[in-house]
């Protein structure tokens, strides 16, 4: 009895719950986007070329494309090491070291930005004790360089992508591998023809989930960011500094359009990698 | 069973801390940065004097008056703290309820709206504040000209002036310090120089940086620095550079709708009484009415220090705030 009602009443309340927070709000945006002034006016599309037009937010959203491309690329490689680890050995300290790799995902983007200050800052616990080692504060400031915002961006995305590669390679059939091993393959081989091409799914979607999170991501920059400017940051400035919504709106449709190719193209992907053979 | 027990004794906990809550009277005042002005022992006094919460807002002046436009019609605060020119351009967005305190009269007229939109609170000047222990035997530096030498790369910080009204007061005032004309091209290129030097163009308040030593040099007000100094024994010093500086006077307005409109209008009362005036000079920035600072006022800098200090009219400044704050944009923080 519960259980029905529990479904008959979830289905409106998840419909609610959609129209309120996504749909309506996207309405808004976009037509906020389209309009001249912060209340209204006349249907426009200068907010779209003035992000184009102008330096500043043309290189902030260039900077947003390939720090997330290059940040979610160094995810989805370096973490499939740990996963792989995770699922398929057992070693001693295996929790802690999963609980380690995964803790940062609690994290807000502004947490991970005073860390990155901490340990790379002026002076960071890395250039002090770089100081100690050679006598030069080498990786001083670091923190509020391209290095700096990489590592960041990098380190927020580590347990989304361990997480992410580890549920896909927990559905892997470990009896292929033994197959292939009984035929003769060795470990690469097994790698390439047999492990690869039932990952590539996943390998892309974590590509995919990372990226939109760091095109997305705001605290991080918001502490580090100096001379380079991300996409959400001038977002953020539109509306702090000079309170022109319509703008900050674009710049928003512009992420979100974005965000939205990465995972459409990532899961047209899938569906040719998984049916088309 | 367990995790409902515990679900019930937390409702009831909450329950519990509810009515305090909400019978504690609370004035809402945007920019309220604890470490600026002394506004954290400023709201601690209130509350101890008359059980007034004032809770800490870290935006800055800029930031504040695009909240306030946010809200306007849903106004969540009661009082609003500004570098006066940004105050002086939130008033003319009509923002602010017109009120006069009390001890109005006192206030200089040119420091005050006529109609009681804003008012003078307290005054600073923009200074080089120099955490010597950071700068490991590096000589002070004594002008804005020494701050262009290369020794100084990286060392060098100022608050994003695009949100913080002082840093606003700075860019502003730079040029004319600098004997700028009114295209403001040399404070400009001034900037523009002084960006080699520069770690960063922090979004919120450095005052913690700075006494760590993460940021050496910071351009703010004198009064963050003179608090380091003789009140967090920091090794810092503060420095009025030579060729002059800006006055930076600190504004006060009502919030047009107030949710808590008589209670803040106690609060801006008491802002310009003796208890908060003393407090606010306790981080030494200069108080507005005429009190006693007692052994207080031997720790401010001589008046001659000021000699040279320019005070760009608060309507230029205020006409021409979003300008500056896009070229700055454009021309120093976009200069890659």
């Amino acid at each position: 009895m519960l259980k029905r009602f529990a479904a008959i009443a979830s289905g409106p309340l998840l419909l609610a719950v959609l129209v309120v927070l996504l749909v309506w709000p996207l309405i808004c945006l976009v037509s906020g986007s389209l309009h001249e002034g912060n209340s209204g006016g006349a249907w426009t599309l200068d907010n779209y070329t003035a992000i184009f037009q102008t330096r500043s937010s043309r290189v902030a959203l260039f900077h947003s494309i390939w720090i997330s491309l290059g940040v979610a690329a160094a995810a989805v490689v370096i973490c499939l090491g740990p996963a792989w680890l995770f699922v398929r050995h057992d070693f001693p300290g295996k929790r802690i070291a999963r609980a380690v790799l995964t803790l940062p995902m609690s994290f807000s983007g502004i947490l991970i930005g005073f860390l990155c200050v901490i340990m790379l800052g002026r002076i960071g616990v890395v250039p002090r004790l770089m100081e100690w080692l050679t006598g030069t504060d080498y990786f001083s400031g670091t923190a509020y360089q391209l290095g700096g915002i990489l590592i960041a961006y990098f380190y927020f995305e580590i347990p989304r992508a361990t997480l992410s590669l580890e549920s896909a390679l927990r559905k892997l059939d470990p009896r292929l591998e033994l197959a292939a091993c009984s035929l003769g393959a060795g470990a690469w081989q097994r790698f390439t023809l047999v492990v690869l091409p039932q990952l590539w799914p996943a390998l892309l979607a974590t590509f995919a989930l990372t990226f939109c999170v760091s095109l997305g991501s705001f605290g991080v920059v918001l502490i580090v960011a100096k001379r380079f400017s991300l996409l959400p940051l001038e977002v953020f400035e539109q509306i702090i500094a000079f309170n022109r919504y319509p703008l900050a709106a674009a710049m928003s449709v512009v992420l979100l359009a974005i965000a939205l190719c990465a995972s459409l193209t990532a899961r047209w992907a899938t569906h040719r990698l998984t049916h088309v053979r | 069973m367990k995790i409902r027990n515990s679900l019930i004794a937390l409702f009831l906990t909450c329950a519990a801390l509810t009515p305090a809550r909400a019978q504690e009277k609370v004035v809402v005042q945007y920019d309220c940065i604890p470490n600026y002005a002394n506004w954290g022992g400023v709201t601690a006094q209130y509350l101890k004097e008359t059980g007034v919460r004032v809770p800490p807002d870290m935006k800055g002046s800029s930031a504040t008056m695009a909240a306030l436009e946010q809200e306007k019609t849903n106004p969540q605060a009661d009082a609003a703290y500004y570098s006066a020119a940004i105050g002086y351009q939130a008033a003319g967005k009509g923002l602010h309820a017109p009120y006069k305190p009390k001890g109005w009269d006192a206030i200089p007229a040119e420091l005050r709206d006529p109609d009681g939109l804003w008012w003078t609170v307290h005054s600073a000047h923009v200074a080089i504040i120099v955490n010597t222990a950071a700068l490991k035997g590096k000589p002070v530096p004594t002008s804005f000209a020494d701050l262009l030498k290369p020794e100084y790369k990286g060392l060098i910080a100022y608050d994003d002036p695009t949100i913080h009204g002082t840093s606003f007061t700075f860019v502003y005032g730079i040029n004319q310090v600098l004997g700028g004309g009114a295209d403001m091209n040399k404070g400009f290129d001034y900037l523009k120089a002084l960006d080699a030097n520069i770690v960063n163009y922090p979004r919120e308040n450095s005052y913690n940086d700075v006494l760590r030593g993460e940021i050496p040099i910071w351009i703010n007000a004198d009064g963050n620095g003179l608090k380091m100094k003789w009140t967090d024994k920091a090794p810092v010093d503060v420095i009025i550079p030579a060729e002059g500086t800006v006055a930076a006077p600190l504004v006060m307005a009502l919030v047009k709708g107030a949710p808590h409109g008589d209670e803040a209008k106690k609060y801006l009362d008491w802002c310009l009484g003796e208890s908060a005036q003393k407090t606010m000079a306790e981080s030494f920035f200069r108080p507005i009415m005429n009190v006693n600072l007692g052994e207080l006022a031997a720790k401010f800098p001589p008046a001659s220090a000021y000699r040279k200090a320019v005070a760009p009219p608060l309507n230029e400044m205020a006409a021409n705030a979003d300008a500056v704050k896009a070229r700055w944009v454009k021309e120093v923080k976009g200069n890659r």
